[in-house]
């Protein structure tokens, strides 16, 4: 059974630069905060998605989606919180939200007649919005580095599927992979992750103190 | 206690976006029930920022940066324009929803899926078992309401393309198990079972099935069931 975690008392706030510049751009629409960030960014996600051509999404799109991303940041930045989520996690979502809305309007999907959004569709946040953080569970730094230890079949599948936002069925009929080569690379790949950030994590520990 | 989860692959497909609509709308609902599936998303999540930290970084053209800063300076003056700015929408649901037990406290992106005319449209697939369509915006899947009468059982059948459970309200059982709210079943073609609900209350489950039969071309066009499908 899992123990649901207590919510920590310091909830402390994050120090990242990006993320002090995200919440600056929410809280006062700081414009030159912005610029930094769409500096770091915005060539990011070009070439996250140029690590994506597929039919139904065109190169030329590239900057098209960087400037649907970028204002999507602007507009959504007031409701961001360094509390629950790091900058590039959180832009990370609102860029593939984008990209399904993008996505779903080149296919021509039929729109609901009562207007169901992708945000509402990609929203992990329950009704009463009091998410139960685990934040420090594994922070955006340690993931990073151990992804990067991944054996390169893997961590190769693993961008695959996140890049190109696809499904496994869609990466096996492209590569010529079985899908259930697909399915258990993702699968044992996820598991070496947790593997390697928990044994990082040990080496860590001294510092945090033990977690829950 | 939510006992069945969607499995990595599936919250992997979820967090890197790449899943169909219908299928999302039901893990999104599992999500909103289940705090662990939530915190297993969340890391799903920081590995995409760190992919999109690591992607090979492509200059991108002065004008596109200019052409945001001009979207943003036009939106600032609409903005201060208005006296009010509008609070966010809180989803009010239809009185009709509200007084049912069964509806009343749906996940909200399922509660986002109700006919806004709070008329659900039932209908008798069979002396135990009501349907109702709901509409997602996509093709690919029937999404609809299940709703099983208290110790009703539903007629033993097989399935032409995958099926997603979510029990939402009440519980029913099948030979291999007893399934409350918040648990998320897959079976797959082939795979025969004949569920029955608990005694004590009716169950309502939010079910999405692959299409049957895939019908292409102009002529499925006209007759594809989502648009033929038009809540009175």
């Amino acid at each position: 059974m899992v123990s649901i975690p207590t919510i920590s008392s310091d909830k402390s706030q994050r120090q990242d630069t990006w993320s002090c510049l995200l919440e600056q751009v929410g809280r006062v629409r700081d414009q030159q905060a912005f610029a930094q960030l769409f500096a770091h960014f915005a060539p990011l996600i070009k070439g996250f998605c140029l690590g994506n051509l597929n039919a139904n999404f065109p190169a030329d799109a590239a900057e098209e989606i960087v400037q649907e991303v970028m204002f999507k940041v602007w507009q959504k930045a007031p409701g961001y919180d360094s509390s629950k989520a790091a900058a590039s996690t959180w832009i990370y979502t609102v860029m593939r939200n984008c990209r399904i809305d993008l996505m779903r309007r080149n296919q021509r999907q039929p729109h609901s007649s009562d207007g169901i959004e992708i945000d509402d569709i990609w929203d992990e946040s329950d009704d009463e919005g009091a998410f139960v953080y685990l934040q420090q569970a594994s922070n955006e730094a340690l993931i990073e580095q151990s992804f990067t230890q991944l054996p390169p079949e893997q961590r190769q599948v693993l961008i695959q599927v996140y890049m190109q936002g696809k499904t496994h069925q869609q990466i096996a009929s492209e590569t010529g992979l079985p899908l259930g080569t697909v399915k258990s690379r993702v699968r044992i790949g996820l598991k070496k992750l947790q593997t390697l950030i928990v044994g990082a994590d040990k080496s860590a520990e001294k510092n945090w103190g033990p977690r829950i | 206690m939510i006992k069945y989860h969607p499995d990595d692959n599936l919250l992997t497909e979820y967090a890197s976006g790449g899943l169909a609509i219908a299928l999302g709308v039901s893990v999104c609902a599992h999500l909103q029930l289940c705090v662990q599936c939530r915190q297993r998303v969340e890391q799903l999540n920081k590995l995409g920022a760190a992919i999109l930290s690591q992607s090979q970084a492509e200059a991108v053209a002065q004008s596109t940066f200019e052409t945001v800063i001009a979207r943003i300076e036009k939106e600032q003056q609409v903005v201060s324009e208005q006296v009010h700015v509008s609070a966010p929408k809180k989803l009010a649901l239809h009185p009709a929803y509200q007084h049912d037990p069964m509806l009343a406290n749906l996940p909200k992106v399922i509660a986002k899926l109700l006919p806004s005319n709070g008329k659900l449209a039932w209908q008798r697939s069979s002396p135990a078992l009501k349907t109702a369509r709901l509409i997602a915006g996509q093709r690919e899947y029937e999404v609809a309401f299940q709703r099983i009468n208290s110790g009703g059982k539903v007629v033993e059948h097989d399935h032409n393309g995958m099926e997603i459970t979510l029990v939402l309200h009440g519980s029913f059982s099948d030979e291999d198990g007893v399934y409350t709210a918040g648990d998320f079943l897959v079976r797959n073609p082939g795979e025969i079972h004949r569920p029955t609900a608990t005694q004590n209350q009716d169950c309502l489950c939010l079910s999405v099935i692959e299409a049957p039969v895939k019908i292409t071309g102009m002529l499925g066009k006209l007759i594809n069931p989502f648009l033929s499908f038009k809540p009175a």
